[in-house]
């Protein structure tokens, strides 16, 4: 959504630790652990539907709760706070990868013509490459609210994770999965 | 009675629940809704299969062991005494800002907040962050939304061994700090950027199909726009910041050529004020378009004025232009000479910030 990016890198895959929101004044805060052990796979999950990939999921999940360590968000409100920033973080990352994904696809059908067994393998990460590259053409809110949706968050709760009237996250969802489809059947005719 | 909204027939596949008693009768008695109900579950199946991760299992006792290792500082159950008001940084200089800092020292919301339609989640307070985002060091607005965008080149900032790698690379010299304000030590990290440029072909079919999604009407684009282009170049870029313990980055120094912009058919700023003009546009990358100027000595600065004053100061004989958060908690100052902008930002106060600037060798 903000940058056209960029060259994959790995210390892109882990950024420094930034404060996404106030430090506070006595470091992280103290019921961390409890979210985090309880969040911590959820918010997995949400990066991985966008990533296509656990281990990247993972290093999201770990910059989205030193966000939230440092931050005061009511700890009843931590649940869907992480669920936004872990798909809002992966987004970004998506975006970031999203030429490196391209180059993949190109490597990945040389290596199909010379490897045919390992081709199905390779079918299915150029699969899941048209699918990341699609979702990062999404506009950011449909983008959001179809990941929130498909990673079991109800109705209700992508409505006060995103600021929507519970009114209007079907009609958001709904246009998501209708491009996201149009996407797809697009790439998959181009390849 | 009227068709329920798509929302609604989506809503109907996996919660129905959520639907009304009116709608759910009206849907099963009329044959467009359901056409439009198969439609919907379709869609659904297939964004279901496409997002298929087959459950990862995660070892939440290694991913704990691994946060705090890399936190690196112990969870205190009691808060310790305040630090000192320099190191909170605001939101002043969000994204938009960034391209106003002319792609060199960026004031930004880290990677996490970077995003501003996620913003009304946080509470106004506890946004009351700004880092310095390397990857803003030189940017480019994403128009992919409104016709073709191809990119050239590696926006993403590496990090080099010193000044010197840094130079090589760029060729631009490394601005070198005099005195490091109080509270600032240690060797800074260099980063480089290579230069970057996108072709940006403009289409009204899918500039139309944006103002769509975000449901308005395409406002006639101006005669001769439709296929036409305009190039957007940016960079090279070096910067050298130095980072608190914490991983906070505290100051940086950054110098960048100015950002530019030419077209082959209708002047660029026809382009830019139309696309500005579009419903579908988010304000970032609006921020980001209007940093660019088919006039390589201007640098519009587009600056919250809510959250950030701005003054002008000199610097090494050029008019600069200063930036301070309305707290006071962070500065910044920039000005460009022969199309190369040079920046100093910081968790620092104005003096401090100016004091670097005019000591820079």
């Amino acid at each position: 959504m903000d940058l056209v990016q960029q060259r994959w890198t790995a210390p892109a895959v882990v950024p420094a630790p930034r404060a996404g929101v106030r430090e506070r004044a006595g470091g992280i805060r103290p019921d961390l652990e409890e979210v985090f052990r309880t969040d911590y796979p959820r918010v997995v999950g949400v990066a991985a539907r966008v990533l296509g990939s656990r281990d990247q999921a993972e290093d999201v999940a770990q910059e989205v709760f030193l966000a939230f360590g440092r931050s005061s968000v009511p700890v009843g409100e931590a649940a869907g706070w992480l669920t936004v920033a872990a798909a809002h973080t992966a987004l970004n990352l998506l975006r970031s990868g999203r030429r490196r994904s391209a180059r993949e696809d190109v490597v990945g059908r040389q290596q199909a013509a010379e490897a045919p067994d390992v081709a199905d393998t390779v079918v299915v990460r150029a699969e899941h490459g048209r699918v990341r590259a699609a979702l990062a053409r999404l506009p950011r809110r449909q983008a959001v609210a179809l990941v929130l949706r498909h990673s079991g968050l109800s109705y209700d709760e992508v409505a006060a994770a995103l600021d929507l009237s519970p009114g209007s996250v079907g009609t958001t969802v709904r246009r998501a999965e209708s491009r996201l489809r149009e996407e797809l059947d697009r790439d998959a005719s181009s390849h | 009675m009227r068709h329920p909204t798509e929302g609604v027939l989506r809503r109907l596949v996996d919660e129905p629940a959520g639907v009304s008693d009116p709608d759910r009768s009206h849907v099963a008695g009329c044959a467009t809704c359901l056409a439009g109900l198969e439609s919907a579950r379709a869609d659904a199946r297939a964004a279901a299969v496409a997002f298929d991760t087959g459950a990862p299992a995660v070892d939440v006792d290694a991913a704990w062991a691994r946060f705090t290792a890399a936190v690196a500082v112990p969870v205190r159950p009691a808060p310790a005494p305040a630090p000192a008001r320099r190191r909170t940084w605001v939101p002043a200089l969000r994204r938009p800002a960034v391209a106003a800092l002319g792609a060199v020292v960026v004031l930004s919301g880290a990677g996490v907040a970077a995003a501003n339609d996620w913003l009304p989640v946080f509470r106004t307070e506890q946004v009351e962050a700004v880092a310095l985002d390397s990857t803003d060091l030189v940017s480019l607005p994403d128009l992919s939304t409104f016709g073709e965008l191809e990119v050239t080149g590696e926006v993403e900032p590496s990090e080099v061994s010193d000044a010197a790698t840094a130079e090589e690379r760029t060729g631009l010299t490394v601005p070198e700090v005099a005195d490091l304000p109080v509270g600032v030590s240690g060797d800074p990290t260099h980063l480089v950027v290579e230069p970057v440029s996108a072709v940006f072909t403009f289409s009204a079919e899918e500039a139309a199909r944006a103002a769509a999604a975000s449901g308005e009407d395409l406002p006639v684009p101006p005669p001769g726009l439709d296929g036409s282009r305009v190039r957007l170049q940016a960079g090279p870029a070096v910067a050298a910041v130095w980072t608190q313990r914490s991983g906070l980055p505290v100051l940086a120094v950054g110098r960048a050529v100015a950002p530019t912009a030419d077209s082959d058919g209708v002047p660029f700023e026809t382009v830019r004020d139309y696309l500005l003009s579009l419903p579908g546009l988010s304000p970032e990358v609006a921020d980001q378009l209007r940093a660019f100027s088919a006039d390589e000595a201007t640098l519009p600065l587009p600056v919250p004025a809510d959250m950030v004053t701005t003054s002008t100061a000199e610097v090494d004989g050029e008019e600069a232009t200063v930036l301070e958060s309305r707290d006071g908690a962070m500065a910044g100052v920039v000005w460009v000479r022969d199309g190369v902008i040079t920046g100093v930002a910081g968790a620092v106060s104005t003096d401090e910030v100016l004091a670097v600037a005019r000591g820079l060798r």
